[in-house]
């Protein structure tokens, strides 16, 4: 049982703390990503459960083992880095090897295990090359056989496709995937990048400065985030906020900003009656905005004017002025003509609308 | 036009700064070659004297203190870089990959060390030496370099492993070795071009040190560098002899340098 349990870890570099008390278990063979902007702690987090830096408080354990204080050689862990940390002095074949040959694997036990990693990730053609003479995605690859040669409990992956360009990332995205149905194993992936977050992990941690903003799958995080931090940084292009102020008007909840207004829909305008605030931020993702009518009323019209157009070539994303600031808008078709400076009315998708705390920035739900 | 003319005046301006550089540091040894070829009397105007001789090399060639010297210089050399690369590397492995006090403290003392006067070390190291009784012996001078070499040269080595990414380590710890076997088995390897300049640039230093050599050695263990020195006398100075003696010292350093040349630039590009 591959069980990897964080209880309370934190860290602390001298007076400063840059991870705040984690909690977090995951389960054996499941895929969690750890995302979050640069400096959220996400990497110190996975280097913890890695041995590669110490832990302040609090205790994890790798399979019902606490290894709090065993060097990384004896947690059973294996490691894919941002830039492959491939032994440059050795081949290929003496790579992927090394490991085994630490722990007195003898040699004919080495030749087939890493002839089965090399059958996997196709590494056939470069056992003898030296990682000076790979591209970048073969030595990515290397990386990853380097790791499930030694058949460890747990993965780690420290931002593995930072270092690759958009479309070799997109590729090894899969690769990854492919992988996991090969060699299933707990696994703990870091990134910054949401999408990476959504497609691979099976869970996604949100964090930010140390703290755990969110842990749920990747739809949740997407369709219920907690907080305002976790619902702009998943999903692209980023979630629209409005400063809004709640008004009853005729017995409706209306939500006011600058030469905007619109109907709160139930079951919200309930919530936000119990919760008796005044002014929300209201969160409606790009996707949920709509070029021109509804086709039945949903009282959640507004109109401004065309800022900016982006061809995308299979949809049209706009920002319109209004409220005060610019509201994105996505898969407009591409072939909508729209002039800037142009007045558009538009309208929000009533089931998607999303609010925010002024001040805590906590969803209200 | 006047582009062009203001482009001319550049070139020649940098041509001519470089000219003068060459002549700075290629003068002196082209002095220095010319003067060992010329005879006793023709010392003081080489340039307009048309006599040539090779007896200066084999008169200082006969002489034994000077062979001795070289000798020596080469022995010391070659061991104080074996002992120096030991430390040196370890010493910058730590102030690179290392943090705390004790990284700090060691940092520190290197520092305090190089801040010191190089001059104010010969009359301490006279002192030291003579009470232990290595005064004139290998020993008493080999420690003094080694010192030197790690106190200047921990930096040359620390900038190399900052050079060398650190992920290669923690994937080899993660892979099963200690820290040492980290240190040994890969970051090491790695680091073999900044090893090899530095081993060079030991040698160097050492085979052309003057004021350890001149302090702290006598008639046992002469030093080349020191033993150059004795040409000049109470009668006057034998300049031919003395420039004859130089370019033999010249010549390993020389070999050394050339066949070098390529690692030092190599590991000083890391």
């Amino acid at each position: 049982m591959a069980e990897v349990i964080l209880r309370d870890v934190a860290k602390k570099y001298g007076q400063l703390p840059v991870v705040h008390g984690v909690n977090l278990t995951i389960s054996d063979g499941e895929f969690v990503v750890l995302v979050g902007p640069s400096g959220c702690g996400k990497s110190t987090t996975l280097r913890m459960i890695a041995g590669l830096e110490s832990i302040s408080s609090g205790t994890i354990s790798i399979g019902n083992k606490v290894v709090n204080d065993l060097p990384p050689k004896d947690r059973d862990i294996a490691m894919v880095f941002q830039n492959y940390a491939l032994y440059q002095q050795m081949t290929v074949y003496d790579n992927l090897a090394f490991g085994l040959r630490n722990r007195k694997v003898p040699e004919d036990d080495i030749r087939i295990e890493v002839a089965r990693a090399t059958q996997i990730l196709g590494l056939d053609p470069l056992l003898s090359r030296k990682p000076f003479q790979l591209s970048g995605g073969q030595q990515q690859r290397v990386a990853f056989g380097r790791c499930i040669v030694r058949h460890p409990q747990v993965f780690l992956f420290d931002e593995p496709l930072s270092n690759l360009d958009a479309k070799l990332r997109a590729q090894m995205r899969l690769e990854i995937k492919s992988l996991r149905e090969r060699v299933p194993t707990t696994s703990v992936y870091v990134t910054h990048d949401q999408v990476e977050a959504m497609t691979l992990g099976d869970r996604v941690v949100v964090m930010k400065d140390g703290w755990i903003q969110q842990v749920g799958t990747p739809l949740e995080i997407y369709n219920l985030p907690a907080n305002r931090f976790v619902a702009s940084f998943i999903g692209a292009p980023a979630m629209n906020f409005i400063e809004v102020d709640l008004v009853e008007e005729q017995g409706k909840l209306r939500a006011n900003a600058e030469k905007f207004s619109i109907g709160v829909p139930e079951p919200q305008a309930s919530l936000l009656r119990k919760h008796r605030v005044g002014s929300v931020t209201l969160g409606v993702r790009p996707e949920n905005v709509h070029l021109g009518s509804p086709p039945v009323d949903t009282d959640t019209n507004f109109v401004g004017e065309v800022a900016v157009t982006e061809q995308l070539g299979a949809e049209l994303i706009v920002a319109i002025k209004s409220a005060g600031s610019a509201i994105m808008a996505s898969r407009i078709p591409p072939d909508t003509s729209l002039a800037i400076h142009e007045n558009v009315s538009m309208w929000m998708n009533p089931k998607s609308l999303h609010f925010f705390d002024a001040k805590t920035e906590a969803a209200l739900r | 036009m006047m582009a062009a003319l203001g482009a001319a005046i550049r070139r020649g301006v940098f041509s001519i700064g470089v000219l003068a550089i060459f002549v700075l540091f290629v003068g002196p040894v082209a002095i220095l070659v010319l003067t060992s070829v010329r005879p006793a009397s023709g010392a003081y105007y080489i340039w307009r004297g048309t006599t040539f001789t090779l007896q200066n090399f084999v008169e200082v060639a006969q002489q034994s203190q000077v062979m001795q010297a070289m000798f020596n210089s080469f022995v010391l050399s070659t061991l104080a870089t074996i002992f120096s690369l030991g430390i040196t590397v370890g010493s910058g492995y730590m102030l690179s990959r290392f943090s705390g006090w004790i990284q700090r403290s060691w940092f520190a003392t290197i520092y305090v060390f190089r801040t010191v006067p190089y001059i104010s070390w010969v009359l301490p190291l006279y002192l030291v030496n003579t009470r232990l009784g290595i005064y004139d012996t290998y020993l008493g001078l080999l420690l003094p370099h080694v010192a030197v070499h790690v106190c200047f040269f921990s930096w040359l080595m620390k900038g190399f492993f900052d050079g060398i990414n650190p992920s290669m380590e923690h994937a080899a710890l993660i892979d099963g070795c200690t820290r040492w076997g980290a240190f040994y088995r890969v970051a090491l390897p790695s680091a073999m071009p900044g090893i090899a300049a530095l081993a060079i640039l030991c040698w160097l230093s050492t085979w052309n040190e003057f004021l350890f050599a001149l302090i702290l050695s006598g008639q046992r263990t002469p030093l080349i560098t020191s033993t150059m020195a004795q040409f000049v006398t109470e009668t006057g100075t034998e300049w031919n002899l003395m420039s004859a003696t130089a370019v033999f010292a010249m010549l390993p350093a020389l070999l050394v340098t050339v066949f070098g040349q390529k690692y030092v630039i190599r590991g000083l590009r890391m």
